[in-house]
């Protein structure tokens, strides 16, 4: 086992929140060393193609998948640096007021420490840093002022616009999707080509992964970043009140051990919690940060509610990004579909450039479809098919949960379980939704129209690593330091007491934004 | 060759044929080429490789002669971090052989049991429809195995995967692939 030298700050993930804690960092002139447990991809890796796309999501996953809903862990994971915002849409949504009070406001589910308010200026900071495009004054009608984003909107295609006349009639307006991508050329990096492979990872930089964003920034400050080190404990002192480190194997599987100041877990909502619940000692018999007991509990998911429709008309399936066209929160009221038994907001999308396979493609449009049918199924809809998307949001629950279970990975670690079920009132609001959505299609002159029906999808993960007011509620306060141990710091979407129905991204680095000012404001205290 | 040299090869292609062993010699094939040079199975049993190309034709036309059975046996044959199957994102615990073996043998099973010990792919195509649509629907009296419509979900991805998923299969529907960077080989 070798020991390296003590760095400022060891970071574990190099994802979309370790990407930005590392850049922030650099900048102000700590040692940083990333872990990530995959590869170190090249924008040059990132094969245009559905099959080639998969190596960038983890093969073979250190978690039993369970509930009623077990939680579809790889589609969504990262595996390699960029992490899962290698391969996402780069849907720039905000969460909105409304999101950070849901138990002051309706009593059920939890709230954010923190309001809608204290965020707003890391959202425009955030856009300003990584280059987003949309209108922002357009969304006012559903959020706050606030700057304006740095690029115009995107370009549309028909398989957005087909939408726009049907959602109107079901009242729902539609604006310019706010969008991580360029529309015109940004920092040196060019204009999105609208090929419609951004689901697969953009080589051109168009869109902002963190291989072009903040890792690149984070490199250039002097950042080390480790590919092919799996972190497996996080280390602490005698006393227990201070961590010292990480213990991780590198990619000839030996043991290593980085010492730090500060440890930063961006290791995703389901890894954080394992490593910390496996990183128990006498003074932390249930884990790191773990006093409360909740280390690992209130899970979410999103799911959504999709409607296919085919048009008698070219609507350019195959165009576009595969991040939306248009977004709509006038479904975003908690009580929107109070009357059919639901609760939790609704996000909308219109418009995402469709390919032929994979778990998105149009060949999965018609699941029940097999030979001939599906040949002929697949030259009919090619010209006209398009999706329409609605986010759902379901509220915390504490049995929603991440634990420790039987069995070991390759490097000896135990294994953990996700245990995952969709609550009543986020099941009526997926019901909900796809009617509506039925009758936006039919509104808006599709030829055929059906819903996306299958099992309840689990999208995005939050949870297990709470922010809150104090040790005996929640697991970090707003910043992500973690309430027990001054020197110990979460990010990435675990943080989140609800979910919203937003893509998490945005608000993932706003957070961190947030987090990693106060990490290097207080420097002194926590490092010291 | 080293599992170095293998992946400087994978890499040096451009990521887009698949390493076949042909003669005890790496080659960068398609599955279609694989099968058109009768490339030998690694992983696969000669039954299995003909359970699947029947399945796989029975899913989607065309499967078969794109070289389903040669794409799943190179795939659970190298490591799986290196693996492009859907099952890599469904949450299938590597080794990917193990479930298609499991797969497979369900179907076997089954297969026989209702259609007077033949195989699946002894079935005539109008019974092997039958078959598959069953299995879809979870209707397989006495199946035992890995659950029938996921299995019916995995088959039915490889096959649309090689048939549609490739640069031939855009170009054969007439769809655009515009990529960014190209598979090799229209692959």
């Amino acid at each position: 086992m070798a020991t390296h030298e003590k760095v400022d700050v060891v970071i574990v993930g190099a994802g979309a929140s370790g990407s930005l804690y590392a850049a922030e960092l650099t900048k102000a002139g700590k040692k940083v060393v990333l872990l990530e447990t995959g590869p170190d991809w090249q924008l040059t890796d990132l094969i245009s193609s559905d099959i080639w796309g998969r190596r960038i999501k983890p093969a073979g996953i250190p978690f039993l998948l369970e509930g009623k809903n077990p939680y579809g862990f790889a589609y969504q994971a990262g595996w390699g640096v960029g992490g899962a915002a290698l391969h996402y849409f780069a849907n720039f949504p905000r969460y909105l007021p409304n999101d950070f009070k849901v138990k002051s406001e309706h009593g059920k589910g939890l709230d954010w420490p923190i309001s809608y308010a204290d965020l707003a200026p890391f959202y425009d900071k955030v856009a300003q840093e990584v280059g987003v495009s949309g209108d922002a004054k357009a969304e006012e009608v559903w959020r706050p002022k606030g700057q304006p984003y740095p690029m115009p909107p995107m370009k549309t295609f028909r398989n957005g616009d087909v939408w726009l006349k049907g959602l109107e009639s079901v009242g729902i307006r539609m604006v310019p999707a706010a969008v991580g991508m360029n529309s015109t050329d940004f920092k040196g990096r060019p204009a999105c080509l609208y090929d419609g492979w951004c689901h697969v990872g953009c080589p051109i930089g168009a869109l902002a992964n963190p291989l072009v964003t903040y890792l690149a920034t984070a490199r250039k400050g002097g950042a080390e970043v480790r590919a092919h080190s799996t972190v497996t404990r996080v280390l602490t002192n005698a006393a227990g009140d201070k961590v010292t480190g990480v213990e991780y194997y590198d990619a000839n599987k030996e043991k290593q051990v980085q010492e730090a100041s500060v440890v930063v877990m961006s290791a995703w909502a389901a890894q954080n919690p394992r490593l910390l619940l496996n990183s128990a000692t006498d003074k932390h018999p249930k884990g790191l940060a773990n006093s409360s007991g909740l280390l690992g509990h209130y899970m979410m998911a999103h799911y959504a509610a999709g409607t296919w429709a085919i048009f008698d008309e070219d609507v350019e399936s195959h165009m576009g990004t595969v991040g939306a066209q248009y977004m709509s929160y006038d479904r975003y009221d908690k009580l929107s579909k109070k009357d059919k038994g639901a609760f939790g907001s609704t996000y909308i999308v219109a418009g995402t450039a469709l390919k032929t396979t994979d778990l998105a493609g149009f060949a999965n449009a018609r699941m029940d479809l097999f030979g001939p049918q599906l040949a002929d199924f697949m030259k009919s809809a090619k010209r006209g098919i398009t999706r329409l998307t609605a986010f759902g949001e379901e509220l915390p629950n504490i049995e929603n949960r991440i634990e420790i279970a039987d069995g070991k990975d390759e490097f000896g670690m135990p294994l953990a379980r996700i245990v995952h079920s969709f609550g009543p009132e986020a099941v009526a609001l997926w019901n909900a939704n796809f009617e509506e959505g039925l009758a936006a299609a039919k509104a808006a002159g599709a030829k055929e129209f059906w819903s996306a029906r299958g099992n309840m999808p689990t999208i995005h993960l939050f949870g297990g690593t709470i922010m809150g007011t104090d040790a005996g509620t929640s697991i970090a306060d707003s910043y992500g330091q973690t309430h027990e141990i001054a020197n110990l710091w979460i990010a990435g979407p675990g943080l989140f007491p609800t979910e919203g129905a937003s893509n998490p991204t945005y608000t993932i680095f706003a957070v961190s934004q947030r987090g990693v000012e106060q990490l290097v404001a207080k420097w002194g205290s926590v490092a010291g | 060759m080293s599992e170095l040299e293998r992946r400087a090869l994978l890499k040096g292609a451009g990521l887009g044929a698949l390493a076949f062993s042909v003669g005890g010699t790496e080659l960068l094939l398609t599955p279609r080429a694989a099968r058109a040079q009768n490339v030998p199975f690694k992983t696969l049993t000669p039954a299995q490789a003909e359970a699947l190309d029947a399945l796989g034709e029975t899913l989607l036309p065309g499967a078969r002669a794109a070289g389903i059975s040669h794409y799943i046996d190179q795939q659970i044959s190298i490591p799986a971090d290196e693996a492009l199957l859907e099952a890599r994102i469904l949450n299938i615990r590597p080794p990917y052989a193990n479930f298609y073996r499991a797969a497979l043998g369900a179907i076997d099973k089954a297969s026989r049991a209702h259609n007077g010990d033949r195989g699946v792919a002894q079935l005539s195509e109008s019974e092997r429809h039958a078959f598959v649509d069953q299995m879809r629907q979870n209707k397989v009296e006495g199946w035992q195995g890995p659950p029938g419509p996921f299995v019916y979900l995995i088959l039915r991805s490889d096959a649309v995967d090689v048939v549609y998923g490739t640069m031939d299969g855009y170009s054969g529907l007439g769809i655009p692939y515009m990529a960014h960077i190209e598979p090799t080989k229209r692959w």
